[in-house]
C-alpha cells in the first residue's frame, strides 16, 4: 500500500518538531521558546509539504493547511505559554481553528456546537477556577509568575515520549490509509423513509416555490403516504384549477411537472379535485442538521438519556466537592432553625 | 538485525506520491499531533489547572479525528459520538474543576509537586 509520507521524511519532521516543542516549553534560566516556536512551525510546515501541499483550485486543502497549523501552532502555546490564562485564551483559539477543520469536513452542526459548548462554557468556567485560584500579586511584584508555571517538569522527556507515541501513530496511519481520498459529498437526496418524517421540510420546499397555490395542503400525518415509493416525488390533490394553472407558468414549477411543454398541457387539463404528481425540488437535500437529529433521536436515545444523567451527577459532585466545609455547631444549628421558623 | 526490520519496513513502503486531495491521513495527522501536544503539556506542566487544560486538548484530538472517520465513512455516528464526547468533555470540566479548587484550598498552591507526597 502506498504511504503518504517518506518514513524518513516523516521520523526527520517528527525529530525536528520534537526538538522544537521541547525549546519551547518554559525553563528556568533562559528559555528559548521562540527559537523553539519557529523549529516546531519549520517541522510542522516539513510535514505538510511532504503530506503533499498543493495550491490552486482545491478550497478545502488550503483551509485545511491554514487552520490545522492555527490548531497546533496555538496547541503549542497552550502547553508553553507560562501564564494559565493566556494558556486558557490561546485553547480558545485552537477551538475556533478546530471547528473550522469541523467546517472543511462539512459537520456544520458540531462546529457551532464546539463553538458554543467548549468556547462558551467549559473554557469560561477553565478561566473563572483560574482567576479564583491564582495568587494575588503582593505590591512590588505585580505579574510575577508562580515557580510552578515558570518550569516545566522534565520537558525533554515528556516530549521524547510524546514524540515517539506520534512517531507510532503517524506511521500506522500512513501505512495503513494509503491515498483514501475523501470523497465529494454525494448531492444527496432524502429516501422516502426519511422524508415521511420530515413533512413541513417537504411541504415548505414546495410552498417556497410557489408550488403549492391552489393546492390542499395535506395533514402532516399523511405526507409519508402521499409520497413514492424512491422519494422523488408527491401526490396532491388540486383545489383550484385555476391557481394551479397560473403557477404552472412558473419555470421552477413546470420543473416539477416535467418541463415547460408538460406543464402547458396539464394547465390546459387540470381539474379541481384532480389529483397531480410533482417532482420534489431539487432544492431539498439532506442537511447536516437533519442526519444528526435522525442519528442522535431514532438511532441512540438511551445514550442520550445517559448523558444527560452524567451531566446531571457531575453537576451534583461539583456543588458537593467544591462547597465550602463550615462546622456549625448543634447549638446554632438549632437556633438557625427556630430562627428560621419563627 | 535493526538494519533487517528497517529494510523491510522501507520495503514495504514506497516513496512519497504528490497528493492532490485531502485523505483521511491528513486529518488524522493533525488529530494525533493535537494529541501528542495534549500529552506532552499534562506529563510537562506543573499547573493542575493548565494539566487539566491539557486533557481537555487531546479529547480535541478525539473529536477531530472521530468527524474526520464520520465524513470518510459518510454517516452521522461520528458525529452523534463527538457530542458524547463534549458531554463527558464538560463534566469532567465540572469535577476536575471543583476537586482543583478543593486542592487548592487544603496547600494553598496549584502546583501538582505540592502532593508529591502521595509517591509513598
Amino acid at each position: 500500500m502506498d504511504a503518504v509520507v517518506h518514513p524518513w521524511v516523516l521520523f526527520s519532521c517528527l525529530a525536528l518538531g520534537a526538538l522544537g516543542v521541547s525549546m519551547a516549553l518554559p525553563r528556568p534560566r533562559i528559555s528559548p521558546q521562540v527559537v523553539g516556536a519557529v523549529i516546531g512551525a519549520i517541522a510542522l510546515g516539513g510535514l505538510f509539504v511532504s503530506m503533499g501541499i498543493k495550491a490552486g483550485d482545491d478550497r478545502p486543502e488550503f483551509y485545511f493547511y491554514l487552520f490545522s497549523a492555527i490548531a497546533l501552532g496555538s496547541a503549542l502555546r497552550v502547553i508553553s505559554h507560562p501564564r494559565p490564562v493566556y494558556a486558557a485564551l490561546y485553547f480558545i483559539l485552537t477551538i475556533l481553528a478546530s471547528s473550522a477543520l469541523y467546517l472543511v469536513l462539512e459537520a456544520e452542526f458540531m462546529a457551532f456546537a464546539l463553538i458554543i459548548i467548549y468556547a462558551g462554557a467549559i473554557l469560561i468556567t477553565y478561566l473563572f477556577v483560574i482567576m479564583l485560584a491564582e495568587q494575588a500579586p503582593t505590591g512590588e511584584e505585580v505579574g510575577a509568575l508562580s515557580e510552578y508555571d515558570r518550569y516545566s517538569r522534565e520537558p525533554a522527556l515528556a516530549t521524547g515520549v510524546g514524540f515517539v507515541l506520534l512517531a507510532l501513530l503517524t506511521v500506522m496511519l500512513t501505512r495503513g490509509l494509503g491515498d483514501d481520498t475523501i470523497v465529494p459529498q454525494p448531492s444527496r437526496t432524502h429516501g422516502a423513509a426519511l422524508l415521511a418524517e420530515l413533512p413541513k421540510k417537504v411541504l415548505g420546499s414546495l410552498d417556497r416555490i410557489g408550488a403549492m397555490d391552489g393546492i390542499e395542503t395535506p395533514e402532516l400525518a399523511a405526507v409519508g403516504s402521499l409520497l413514492s415509493a424512491d422519494g422523488g416525488s408527491i401526490r396532491l390533490t388540486v383545489t383550484d384549477a385555476m391557481k394551479f394553472a397560473k403557477s404552472l407558468e412558473r419555470s421552477d414549477v413546470a420543473e416539477l411537472v416535467g418541463g415547460r411543454e408538460s406543464a402547458q398541457a396539464l394547465a390546459s387539463a387540470v381539474t379541481t379535485g384532480q389529483t397531480v404528481r410533482l417532482a420534489l425540488p431539487a432544492s431539498l437535500h439532506e442537511e447536516n442538521i437533519d442526519g444528526i437529529g435522525f442519528a442522535l433521536i431514532a438511532a441512540h436515545p438511551m445514550a442520550l438519556e445517559l448523558a444527560g444523567v452524567i451531566l446531571l451527577m457531575a453537576m451534583l459532585g461539583a456543588v458537593v466537592l467544591a462547597r465550602k466545609q463550615i462546622e456549625i455547631a448543634e447549638e446554632a444549628k438549632a437556633q438557625a432553625a427556630i430562627g428560621g421558623g419563627g | 538485525m535493526s538494519n533487517v526490520v528497517i529494510a523491510h519496513l522501507l520495503a514495504q513502503i514506497s516513496p512519497p506520491q504528490p497528493m492532490g486531495h485531502l485523505t483521511l491521513a491528513h486529518f488524522l495527522v493533525v488529530s494525533a499531533v493535537l494529541f501528542v501536544l495534549g500529552l506532552i503539556g499534562f506529563l510537562s506542566r506543573r499547573n493542575l489547572i493548565i494539566m487539566f487544560l491539557c486533557t481537555e486538548l487531546m479529547f480535541q484530538a478525539a473529536g477531530l479525528a472521530l468527524i474526520a472517520f464520520s465524513r470518510f465513512h459518510l454517516n452521522h455516528t461520528g458525529e452523534v459520538f463527538v457530542i458524547f464526547v463534549l458531554t463527558i468533555a464538560a463534566a469532567e470540566a465540572a469535577l476536575a474543576l471543583a476537586l482543583v479548587v478543593l486542592l487548592y484550598r487544603r496547600k494553598q498552591t496549584l502546583d501538582a509537586q505540592a502532593w508529591a507526597e502521595l509517591n509513598g
